[in-house]
């Protein structure tokens, strides 16, 4: 099976990737000025949180070509996706609640982006009810995918609450245009950490779909054969 | 020979005369709503102190959610009962323009819950700030606001039609986060003086969108759901 070797491949290499970043994250990068050992955290916060927000334009794309095209595949894809996104939602809200007591003193603030982001999570599995909710499953990944594009305008919005609302939470630390607001020293690790969790991801997503797929196609000669 | 586009108006007009009877002689589809909104208006005060300094800064949060909970309620059966006695099953097959008869059918419900509760709301307003100046200001925004709930809950119910309106609001509540922002945002622009008719060409903006794309969607869901 050439495609269960690729995922291993996959797998391995962002593990490693995710470890080492780990890695020099916590023991070879050097304290903070302001925030001492805690801002360490920031090697799981920041890759979650953009998973997070990436997944669900993932799934807005997948449920556009599911809905234009037709194309079966994509639609098991947003179905497989939404309880991955829901989690890695979760891991942000959690990491970022603990990064908050020793740097601003709360768990929770009502702050802009902690509100979008909560608001996220409660859309995945306000996503996760709907397709759940109903037995007849082309009917619900139609339904699914309209929601998915829908709801997609919230996107922008969470990832802008930051620069146009005073916020408690800061603006990104690292943009395209502008020269990073982060020392090389810890910027390394950070990218490491990024791409190695969404190696991770990556490979949660492909073994989550492959189970939506032999799972729906379970009557089919060829899963039997696969199986 | 008839003129056929004239038929087709005439027919479409019909349609929507039935509407405007069906909802107005089931007073508690619109009258139910109006009350309810009063009902919230009138019991909040009891949970603040009695400090007319406290009921002002409380007031705007409590109608923006008083207006959200009562478009909820207006729209919670909007098409089920078209749909269980299968009239909406006779629309899709008879007209063209379902979305045209479901954009129509969304004004009914506005004109005869979203206006009432924006006169009430503004009333409450003068009544609350004491500012005339205030309840004028508030009245449009209450009137487009009330609409684009409207549609969205509209949309919401469409997509759970049959599993209930929990469900329907679970997936249209996130939807309207970047609304409640920007009406948050409307409240402070009239208190300080400022910018207020930006917000409202703003808001304007969105309803013009809201008001085309909503009822495609909706035609599209119901004809799925009528597959």
């Amino acid at each position: 099976m050439q495609v269960d070797k690729a995922y291993s491949y996959i797998f391995l290499t962002s593990l490693i990737i995710y470890l080492v970043a780990i890695f020099w994250g916590l023991f070879l990068t050097p304290e903070d000025f302001v925030q001492g050992n805690s801002y360490r955290i920031i090697y799981l916060h920041v890759p979650a949180s953009f998973i997070s927000q990436s997944l669900y334009l993932g799934m807005a794309f997948a449920s556009a070509i599911f809905l234009i095209w037709k194309v079966k595949l994509s639609a098991y894809l947003v179905r497989s996706i939404a309880p991955i996104g829901a989690i890695t939602t979760f891991i942000a809200l959690v990491s970022g609640s603990i990064w908050g007591i020793p740097t601003w003193g709360t768990w929770w603030v009502w702050d802009a982006r902690i509100i979008s982001t909560l608001i996220l999570f409660i859309m995945y599995l306000g996503l996760i009810s709907l397709h759940d909710s109903f037995t007849n499953n082309e009917k619900a990944d139609k339904f699914l995918a309209i929601l998915v594009l829908v709801g997609s305008v919230n996107i922008p919005i969470i990832k802008m609450s930051v620069e146009w609302w005073s916020t408690l939470h800061q603006t990104a630390s690292i943009t395209i245009s502008d020269k990073p607001a982060i020392d090389t020293l810890m910027l390394y690790p950070l990218f490491a950490s990024v791409i190695g969790f969404s190696g991770l991801v990556l490979c949660l997503v492909l073994l989550s779909s492959k189970l939506q797929i032999l799972n729906r196609e379970r009557n089919k000669s060829w899963v039997k054969k696969y199986v | 020979m008839p003129n056929l586009s004239a038929l087709i108006y005439k027919k479409n007009m019909n349609i929507l005369y039935f509407e405007l009877l069906k909802l107005r002689k089931k007073s508690r589809g619109w009258l139910g709503p109006i009350l309810v909104f009063i009902l919230i208006m009138t019991a909040f005060p009891l949970t603040v102190e009695f400090l007319n300094k406290d009921l002002e800064q409380a007031f705007f949060s409590i109608l923006w959610i008083a207006v959200l909970l009562v478009m909820m309620l207006a729209t919670e059966d909007i098409f089920l009962e078209d749909y269980n006695d299968g009239s909406l099953e006779q629309l899709v097959i008879h007209t063209k323009s379902l979305s045209f008869i479901i954009g129509a059918k969304i004004l009914i419900y506005w004109s005869l819950i979203g206006v009432p509760v924006s006169v009430i709301g503004s009333i409450y307003c003068l009544g609350i700030t004491s500012s005339h100046e205030t309840a004028l200001l508030i009245f449009p925004v209450l009137l487009i606001s009330s609409y684009i709930f409207l549609n969205l809950f509209c949309f919401g119910n469409s997509l759970t039609l049959t599993k209930g309106s929990v469900l329907g609001t679970l997936i249209t509540m996130p939807l309207l986060l970047p609304l409640l922002v920007v009406l948050g945002k409307v409240v402070i622009a009239i208190n300080l003086g400022l910018n207020y008719f930006d917000f409202l060409i703003l808001l304007l903006g969105v309803l013009s969108i809201i008001i085309v794309i909503i009822p495609l969607i909706i035609s599209f869901v119901i004809r799925a759901h009528l597959e």
